[in-house]
């Protein structure tokens, strides 16, 4: 009976390696960096590696990396056009990041980079900071027409225009919050409804409801490998359209 | 190849076959561009890539929702703090944070910022 599980525990930070203080603040090298270091280099064995022969009738894991870039290509070409080509490395690379972390979140023991607010806000901020660098300096202050919606009557743009920017500044926010809540709801509800098995089978004559929880911990848990696909596809997508913004301000 | 009748006439091997090719390639170049998915995602991006298009779109409503309400309340929040204006920078911004979250969603499930989305692509 005095089981009692935190189904917070999961998140929390471990530090492996101490690289020192600054202040009173430790600097270590946690297990969110060894697995964000460890997702690189399984999208680098992916894309490098599994296509390094180059054969025209692909392998397995060759088709996989073409199946996914031609994916992306695809999303990126739809959403920006012919010129945001050159946006793609951008895109793939998030979207493989996020993809493999949150994949790895699904294993069983593991720790869900993904779950970390910080981690999907540095994400979006990359995206944010290069439709603003990129805007500005492609278009100068014409890029400041994103805030004016097209074929809105004159008097209506001095309502309209704050909200476009408010709503350009939750674009990060929306960005981040979405991916973190999503696998944070997810490891937390599958930890409970599996906590929910234990405690019925300790519990006496409850046990026969155990089945219960258990089946619907193997639903949430197919559930959560399609949010986890989800999400990553989402993010691309997103920033393809934030990057078209970019292209193309004044809409 | 299939450039021999034509091939015949004006000489030998080079010029025509050249000619021949650049026509084969600029042949092939229209149809590849005919056939990429490009500016008519409207209707096909409603239908065909169905389950995890339209997903995507529903888990992106309530969050939409969310940020604006956040965006406002943090702009409010910075507002006051460098202005000393304390309650009234949050009260307003908030409540523009409101209207944005709304305006997010109505953009986002195509109620109202269809046409601007509609528009940025096919300007695309």
């Amino acid at each position: 009976m005095a089981v009692s599980v935190d189904p917070i525990h999961q998140f929390e930070l471990q530090p492996l390696v101490s690289l020192g203080h600054i202040g009173n603040q430790q600097i270590a090298f946690t297990q969110s960096a060894l697995y964000m270091f460890a997702a690189v280099g399984v999208i680098a064995l992916l894309t490098i590696v599994a296509t390094s022969g180059r054969s025209v009738v692909p392998g397995r894991l060759q088709a996989l990396a073409e199946t996914l870039y031609e994916f992306i290509a695809d999303t990126v070409h739809q959403a920006t056009g012919a010129d945001g080509k050159r946006f793609l490395p951008l895109v793939f690379s998030l979207f493989m990041f996020v993809l493999v972390l949150n994949l790895f979140g699904m294993i069983p023991y593991a720790f869900a980079v993904t779950s970390h607010l910080i981690v999907t806000f540095g994400l979006a901020l990359i995206v944010i900071l290069t439709v603003v660098i990129y805007g500005v300096a492609k278009h100068g202050t014409h890029f400041l027409g994103v805030f004016v919606p097209s074929g809105v009557p004159k008097p209506l743009l001095l309502i309209m225009v704050p909200i476009e920017i408010v709503s350009f500044l939750s674009r990060p926010i929306s960005l981040s919050v979405r991916l973190f809540a999503n696998v944070l709801a997810g490891h937390i509800a599958l930890k409970i409804f599996a906590f929910f098995v234990v405690q019925l089978l300790v519990a006496g004559a409850w046990g026969v409801l155990s089945p219960l929880p258990l089946a619907l911990t193997v639903a949430l848990t197919a559930l959560e490998f399609l949010v986890a696909a989800l999400q990553a596809y989402v993010f691309a997508t997103l920033t393809a359209v934030y990057l078209a913004d970019a292209l193309h301000p004044g809409h | 190849m299939s450039g021999d009748p034509s091939g015949t006439g004006s000489g030998p091997g080079g010029p025509p076959d050249d000619g021949d090719l650049s026509a084969r390639l600029k042949r092939l170049e229209t149809q590849l561009e005919g056939r990429r998915p490009k500016a008519a995602p409207a209707p096909a991006r409603a239908g065909t890539p169905g389950g995890s298009a339209q997903l995507g779109q529903a888990m992106r409503l309530s969050t939409e929702f969310i940020a604006g309400v956040i965006a406002g309340g943090i702009l409010g929040y910075l507002f006051d703090h460098l202005f000393g204006t304390k309650p009234w920078g949050m009260i307003v911004l908030l409540m523009l944070g409101f209207i944005t979250g709304i305006y997010n969603v109505m953009r986002v499930s195509g109620f109202s910022g269809q046409k601007a989305e509609k528009d940025r692509r096919e300007g695309s």
